[in-house]
This record gives C-alpha cells, structure tokens and sequence, in this order.
C-alpha cells in the first residue's frame, strides 16, 4: 500500500505530510513523557521485524499480493504512540534506502499506515479488550489494514475527481479493487498478527502483558 | 546483559524466519503486484514522477533480496534506537509528574 509519487493530487500530499507530522510529533511527544529505557530494545527489535515481514509478499487471488502491515502488532507489543514511531521509522527506512513508496507521497503513506491503521487497531483492541486479546488481534489486523485501504482508495478518488486524468484513479475502479483486494491481504494480516500474538502469549507472557496495558498507558 | 541476549536472539530468529520466509516470497510472490500495484494495473495507471532515486531496491534474486533485507533490518534497529533512546532520555530528564 506505498504510494509512489505522481499518483494522489499534490493537495492530498500536503494534507498527508500535514497529518503525518502532527502525528509523529505528537507520538514523540507522548513517547518521551513514558517511554523507559527497559522498551528501547522491544521497540528496536519490533520496527527490524514489521520491516523485513513487509519484505515478504504472500499470493492471495489471481496473481496479486500482500504483504503483513504490522500496526496492530506494534500497537499491541509498545502501545499507539510508540507504535506510531516505529511505523514511521519503517515507511522513512523503506523509501530513502530503498525508494518503496515515493518521497513527495511519504507523508500520505505516513498518515495512511502509521497514523490510520495505528488508530484503528488502537480502537479495536480497545473496544474489543473484554472479548480476549486473539478475538481483538484478529478484528484489529483486519480492521486495520482495510479501513487504511479505504483511506487511500479515497485518496485516489478524490484525486481523480480533481484532476482527472493526472492524478488518481476514478472511484468506480479505485474503490472495488482496492477494498476487494485489501479485504482478503487483511485475512493474511489477521492470521499473521495472531498467530504471533498467541507465540508471544505462550513463550513470552511478559510481552503481552506489557501489550495489554500500553495502549491505556500510553493514551 | 540478559535483555541484550534475548534481543539478540530475538534478531536471530527474526532473520531465520525471513531467510526462510524468502525462499516461499520468491517460489510464490515475487512477481506479483500489490493491491494497490494490482489497483493501478487495472485502471491503466503506470509509475511516474519519482523525483528521487533511492541507493538500494530490493533485489532481483535470492540472495540480494537477503543481503538487502539484512541491510535494511540493521538500519531500522540502529535508527530506533537512536530515536528511542532520545526519547527514553527526555523523558528521564523531565521532572516527575
């Protein structure tokens, strides 16, 4: 879901980078008032992992891929604003290093999959904390990757609609495809997620312990 | 001392799985787009206006995607833990609330 530049309508990309920033800055803000030198390490070791599992496309249907997102993970193990830096540490990494997602469009993909789908997975492990943690994984990762899908297949309508034939892609096609095609990546999020959830509630409780409370400590 | 051994364990076992997990990228995914890739396929939209030419990509095959993948997993953690640590030690030097 990187957007690459030349695709959303320049306004769009100011508004991305202006809600990214805002975010970062605010997470960074709220990181330093409780983050603890003991967190350093998991949040290091997170943002590695959330990198290389995006490095690892999985097929869904008819030739297209997926790959895991990592926002309801990061939000589960360090909380939302720690969560929100480590997202941000991995978009910046991927596209200066490696030019995934476009530079002009790193705000949006800031504001679409460190900011959006941190948000959503922060509200639904939330809403969802009386049901169990696997239950709020699994609608969390899946919520998490598709309303963020539905942000930027908004993002390409509305581009569409204000320059069309430049920028973005009209609704009819953006919308179907991309919720289509990111509601069943959003499977392969939830079962991913999950499942390393469970590993870390089996072999490292502590971690999942520490993940139950972040997301109030850290609001 | 045993927090940096379980860390670096934790970075063992993170590389192993995504050494493995590459063999399944490249013997199932590697020439597929992404859905929004996919998206821009089917509605005749193509790649254009990169204002920036980043120093790596990916890799073509096995083992550079391996290489670049270890590359990239040594800048995240070194980045965050700059930046986490500027943060850690702000929040140290802040008087208590």
């Amino acid at each position: 879901m990187h957007i690459p530049d030349g695709l959303i309508w320049p306004l769009i990309m100011l508004v991305g980078w202006g809600i990214g920033i805002t975010a970062v800055a605010i997470a960074a803000r709220k990181c330093s008032r409780s983050l603890t030198n003991e967190r350093i390490p998991t949040m290091a070791i997170l943002a590695a992992g959330i990198f290389v599992a995006q490095m690892l496309n999985f097929p869904i249907i008819g030739g297209t891929t997926g790959h895991l997102l990592g926002a309801t993970l990061a939000t589960l193990i360090v909380g939302p604003w720690a969560a929100i830096i480590v997202m941000s540490i991995v978009i910046v990494i991927q596209g200066l290093l490696f030019g995934d997602g476009g530079i002009l469009a790193m705000g949006l993909n800031l504001a679409n999959m460190a900011v959006v789908a941190v948000a959503v997975s922060a509200v639904f492990l939330r809403l969802l904390k009386g049901v169990g943690t696997e239950a709020a994984v699994i609608v969390a990762s899946w919520f998490s990757v598709f309303i963020a899908a539905l942000i930027c297949a908004v993002e390409l309508a509305v581009s569409d609609l204000a320059a069309p034939g430049a920028y973005g892609i009209v609704w009819s096609l953006s919308m179907p495809f991309m919720l289509g095609l990111y509601s069943v990546i959003a499977i392969g999020e939830a079962i991913i997620t999950a499942s390393v959830a469970k590993y870390f509630m089996l072999v490292h409780p502590g971690l999942i312990a520490t993940a139950k409370s972040a997301p109030e400590a850290s609001a | 001392m045993k927090a940096a051994g379980m860390c670096m364990k934790a970075a063992m076992a993170i590389l192993f799985i995504f050494m493995i997990g590459a063999l399944g990228y490249f013997a199932f995914s590697a020439d597929g787009p992404d859905g929004l890739e996919r998206t821009m396929e089917n509605a005749g939209v193509a790649e254009h206006g990169s204002v920036y030419d980043a120093p790596l990509d990916y890799g073509e095959d096995y083992q550079a995607y391996l290489l670049t993948g270890v590359i990239g997993f040594v800048a995240v953690i070194a980045v965050s833990l700059f930046i986490a640590k500027m943060l850690a030690k702000k929040n140290e030097t802040q008087p208590d609330r």
